[in-house]
């Protein structure tokens, strides 16, 4: 049962290799396996004997502000202010898909962007604070592929002109991977209808000693 | 995936030469907003819209858990459940609901356009939650007292935000259920419900098999 977190960065952390902004924007980025920033080897999936807990994500926050402000070189709490737009920041959403399953939906039952990075922002900060907590958390079942997919639509509102720039456009993932026995354990205390968290994971082990004394 | 944390936000961006998208768009522009008119965030004809009225169909249960606005041209939001607004002066009056300076979106947001000088912070809560029952519509009405787009030289953006829980399938069987019993809906109680409905199967299949073992009598 370990605490697990990724977190993405749109530059790889201003690596030697370059990933265009313009290719990018408005297209659903994968964190994992993108092809954009720092990757992973291969799609995020769970094995037979893993159990996924998503407990957070955010994203670079944004800012709203006016369309009087037209300079590309001017930045609003550390965020780029896209000429024109109105938009401090890259304007950037997170979603979360299971399978083939966007978690997040518009109320019209039509998939969305996902979370707005002003409502989870990533970092945290005084002038950028979460309005959203991921609860219930996501469950990704044992055999399943998950990703994370980050959106931006703002392209004028990253300091890197034509490249992402470190720290443009960032993403965070908070989960808990449950593994062996405690795999086991998390999908019998869903089958319970029980949240499955290290607390109530350890308490099911107790009762399963008890019976057993 | 019976139960699910959502979000909606809004902003006046929509492309240019129009006032609404459904679709959020890379070459999204401020669009003006008038002053003093509610402005449905979801059908409202003003920045990012969706295909419908948002409504529960008869398998579903919303719990509306959070609403919040830019702090900024004097906005507010209201929720309204059908045709009723949830926010009343007390002389049950209407309101335009929870001033953006009470619930601003983002949080830490300044209520001065481009101005660093203050964060401002949330001073309310949306406790208890607003429930929208099956088959109930449902609005978020923002309304700003100053305007957006007065001034010929430049439009502000606002934008609000929704977080809410979608309940469906058993899950809102079981949060009617809750209702009934005057208990509150949240995925803890769903939770406790379920759990106490295994409990309950346990306990009967227990007293069946005892009756079984006692020839019949329990």
């Amino acid at each position: 049962m370990r605490s697990q977190v990724y977190e993405w960065d749109a530059s790889n952390y201003g690596s030697a290799t370059t990933y265009a902004v313009a290719s990018n924007i408005g297209a659903k980025i994968s964190i994992f396996v993108g092809g954009v920033g720092n990757n992973i080897t291969k799609p995020a999936e769970t094995s037979a004997t893993e159990f996924v807990v998503i407990e957070d994500i955010a994203v670079t926050p944004s800012d709203f502000l006016q369309s009087v402000y037209a300079t590309t070189s001017a930045t609003y709490r550390g965020l780029t202010i896209g000429p024109g737009t109105g938009v401090a920041g890259p304007r950037a959403y997170v979603q979360v898909r299971i399978n083939t399953t966007d978690y997040f939906l518009d109320p019209d039952n039509v998939p969305n962007d996902g979370i707005p990075g002003s409502g989870s922002p990533y970092p945290r900060s005084v002038n950028y604070q979460p309005s959203f907590n991921l609860y219930p958390d996501v469950y990704v079942l044992p055999g399943q592929v998950w990703d994370v997919l980050v959106t931006m639509y703002n392209d004028t509102g990253v300091s890197g002109a034509s490249n992402f720039a470190d720290g443009d456009l960032r993403a965070f993932v908070k989960y808990t991977l449950y593994d062996g026995p405690d795999a086991l354990i998390a999908n019998k205390l869903l089958e319970m209808g029980i949240s499955i968290n290290p607390g109530n994971v350890d308490w099911y082990k107790r009762s399963l000693l008890q019976a057993g004394a | 995936m019976s139960m699910r944390s959502q979000v909606y936000e809004w902003a006046n961006l929509a492309p240019s030469g129009s006032n609404s998208t459904l679709r959020r768009n890379t070459n999204d522009i401020p669009v003006s907003v008038p002053a003093n008119r509610e402005v449905d965030l979801f059908i409202g004809g003003y920045g990012n819209n969706i295909t419908k009225p948002a409504e529960t169909t008869a398998t579903q249960f919303i719990v509306i858990e959070d609403i919040a606005c830019s702090p900024t041209v004097n906005g507010a939001v209201q929720i309204r459940i059908n045709t009723t607004d949830y926010f009343q002066n007390p002389d049950v009056t209407d309101m335009l609901g929870i001033p953006g300076l009470a619930s601003p979106y983002p949080r830490g947001a300044s209520s001065d356009y481009g101005t660093t000088d203050n964060n401002i912070l949330k001073a309310f809560d949306l406790y208890p939650d607003v429930y929208v029952l099956p088959g109930q519509t449902f609005q978020i009405l923002y309304t700003t007292r100053d305007g957006c787009g007065t001034s010929s030289s430049t439009t502000e953006v606002v934008a609000a935000f929704c977080k809410y829980t979608l309940y469906d399938g058993p899950d809102a069987l079981i949060a009617n259920k809750l209702l009934e019993l005057g208990v509150t809906i949240n995925p803890n109680n769903v939770d406790w419900y379920k759990r106490s409905l295994i409990e309950q199967q346990q306990a009967s299949r227990v007293a069946a098999a005892t009756a079984a073992a006692n020839g019949g009598t329990a």
